[in-house]
């Protein structure tokens, strides 16, 4: 008896308690957002006023229209295929970029991928428990850390500092960035592996690379490459920001022609761009579904 | 070499008296605090067909990793002895594998790998590390295996992937691997625990097979192609039908030790402790007795 009393005055309680919280949240928010609007417009310096301004749309329409190779008197880049071929061989570089950053990150990871991964180390998986394994496992996942919390951006500006500029730097930059995400997710695949198969294997007379071999290497592959495939369509964004720090392909040249104020080479590049983008995602999504069989 | 197979088998029966293939000298194991294996004595010969019965934690899966050297007996490991090698001292690689091979319940096969590769595996414990490389591209003794496959009756499922396969076809792959590793002892842990009645006679019946099979390869020791087997099973008709010796274990002690002949219901209830109120004690061994 008294049990059931304490149920049925409880949740009305609960619930009462609920909705107080909701409303006095309700008021705070509404508050909140009437005093950044004020204070928005109210201090003159903010440049939100500047969104209204006739002047802006203006500026913003006749930019739009100079990207599109309109105004500037000279014959537009789009009509000349000269600039198609120039820009494209630059399309060409940012892809052999990116392509590159793969590679360095893909053959990274694979190496990476066993002695990375904590059933191996402690075997689990077959193979027994070292002390260089462990030790090995630990410097593996520190350099992840590290390759991984080191934006792409920042591994490029250090470089540039000691390569020359072109797409080497840039591929190094992405490929080291990107070696810490694919390599730290393979490895949590090969963690999660169901270990009998590679007992069953143990078991059969193998030795411990050839259970690695054949128990965990083909269960972990086709991760391994939809993992490298979303990558890449991340990588290939990303090819235009290292570009800007001189490190070559598209990047490098929508930064030059922007500060020499050719807007017309901007839009062909941006053209570019979009196009490898587009021809990036459906070639990454036709391989991932290639590799996706069970 | 088939005539030479029969004569082998006709000695085998008579070796009773000669000293044993198998000899376990009371070994034990403890998990932790739980006991897996009481310091447990058997002899078992060359050419035997034993089945292992007994209610789950009676000790017979921690029996049969002890024979396949996956476990090491608390004892140290001289005291399993497998034609005069200990399994637990030898390293993974040929001389194990072609001393004791393990079969068990879920079939153990790599999801991604190809039937091909995943019959092939039984060769690992053969093949030096260069050839099993060189063989996931392009896949050696590749007949040898089409062969394995065409004895176990699923030829045609050479490219699948395991996962595509039904349970009877996965455990048929598991005995074509089997055959490709060749031990001179087979160890089964529940072969067919999860195959219906009818699917579990047939892979009774390859697993039973192979003991008397030449599978090509010799074992390399002696070239006997006699081979013994010692499962972990269930089901009396499947025991009387295909086994020579049952061995009863109860809190990892042997309880019966009997010709497989021998074996009744009344003995293998009292074994799980079914009671005499229960008539219908094993409804499975009715279904599974087709045409013997």
């Amino acid at each position: 008896m008294e049990r059931t009393g304490m149920e049925q005055s409880h949740p009305a309680g609960a619930a009462r308690a609920r909705f107080n919280v909701l409303r006095w949240s309700a008021y705070a928010a509404a508050l909140l957002v009437a005093l950044s609007w004020a204070f928005i417009l109210l201090d003159g310096n903010s440049g939100f006023g500047d969104l209204f301004r006739e002047r802006t749309w203006q500026n913003a329409g006749q930019f739009v229209a100079s990207l599109a190779g309109a105004g500037s008197g000279a014959p537009s880049p789009f009509v000349q295929a000269a600039r198609w071929r120039e820009t494209g061989q630059l399309a060409l570089n940012t892809l052999a970029m990116s392509v590159l950053a793969m590679g360095i990150a893909g053959a990274g990871a694979l190496v990476l991928l066993m002695p990375g991964a904590r059933n191996v180390s402690d075997g689990t998986l077959g193979g027994a428990p070292s002390h260089t394994g462990r030790v090995v496992y630990a410097a593996v996942r520190i350099f992840y850390t590290l390759t991984r919390a080191v934006p792409e951006l920042v591994w490029a500006m250090l470089i540039v500092f000691f390569l020359s500029p072109g797409i080497i730097p840039g591929a190094l930059a992405l490929g080291i960035h990107n070696l810490g995400i694919v390599g730290r997710l393979t490895s949590e695949v090969v963690e999660n592996l169901d270990p009998a198969p590679a007992r069953a294997l143990r078991a059969a007379g193998a030795s411990s690379p050839k259970v690695l071999l054949y128990g965990v290497f083909p269960q972990a592959l086709p991760l391994f490459l939809t993992f490298l495939m979303y990558r890449w369509e991340v990588v290939i964004r990303t090819t235009v920001v290292v570009g800007f720090l001189n490190a070559g392909g598209l990047g490098r040249e929508f930064r030059l022609r922007m500060s020499w104020f050719h807007y017309d080479d901007v839009g062909l590049l941006l053209v570019w761009y979009l196009l490898l983008v587009i021809a990036v995602d459906v070639l990454s999504a036709q391989l991932r579904r290639r590799v996706r069989w069970d | 070499m088939t005539a030479t197979g029969v004569r082998l088998r006709r000695a085998g029966e008579q070796f009773a008296v000669a000293k044993p293939l198998v000899a376990i000298d009371s070994a034990s194991k403890v998990y932790g605090t739980n006991r897996g294996l009481a310091p447990l004595s058997l002899a078992i010969n060359a050419g035997e067909r034993v089945a292992l019965v007994g209610p789950s934690g009676s000790g017979k899966t921690t029996l049969l990793r002890l024979l396949a050297g996956a476990l090491v007996p608390d004892q140290g490991p001289r005291s399993v002895i497998i034609n005069g090698k200990s399994p637990g001292e030898l390293k993974p690689g040929r001389e194990l594998a072609s001393l004791v091979g393990i079969v068990s319940q879920r079939f153990d096969l790599v999801p991604h790998l190809p039937v091909l590769h995943n019959v092939l595996a039984g060769r690992l414990g053969h093949w030096s590390l260069a050839r099993s490389v060189l063989s996931l591209v392009w896949p050696m003794e590749r007949r040898a295996a089409q062969q394995a496959l065409a004895r176990v009756g699923i030829a045609d499922k050479i490219n699948e992937r395991p996962g595509r396969l039904s349970g009877g076809e996965q455990q048929r792959v598991a005995i074509a691997r089997m055959m490709m590793q060749s031990p001179l002892v087979i160890l089964a842990d529940e072969p067919v625990a999860s195959l219906d009645p009818a699917r579990a006679e047939e892979v009774m019946e390859l697993l039973v097979g192979l003991v008397s099979l030449d599978m090509g390869h010799g074992n390399g020791d002696d070239g006997s192609s006699q081979r013994t087997l010692i499962a972990s099973l269930h089901t009396a008709s499947l025991i009387r039908r295909h086994f020579t010796r049952v061995i009863g274990l109860r809190e990892s002690r042997v309880q019966f030790d009997l010709p497989a002949g021998e074996l009744d219901d009344a003995v293998l209830d009292e074994l799980y402790d079914l009671g005499d109120d229960n008539g219908d004690v094993e409804p499975l061994a009715g279904l599974a007795a087709r045409d013997g």
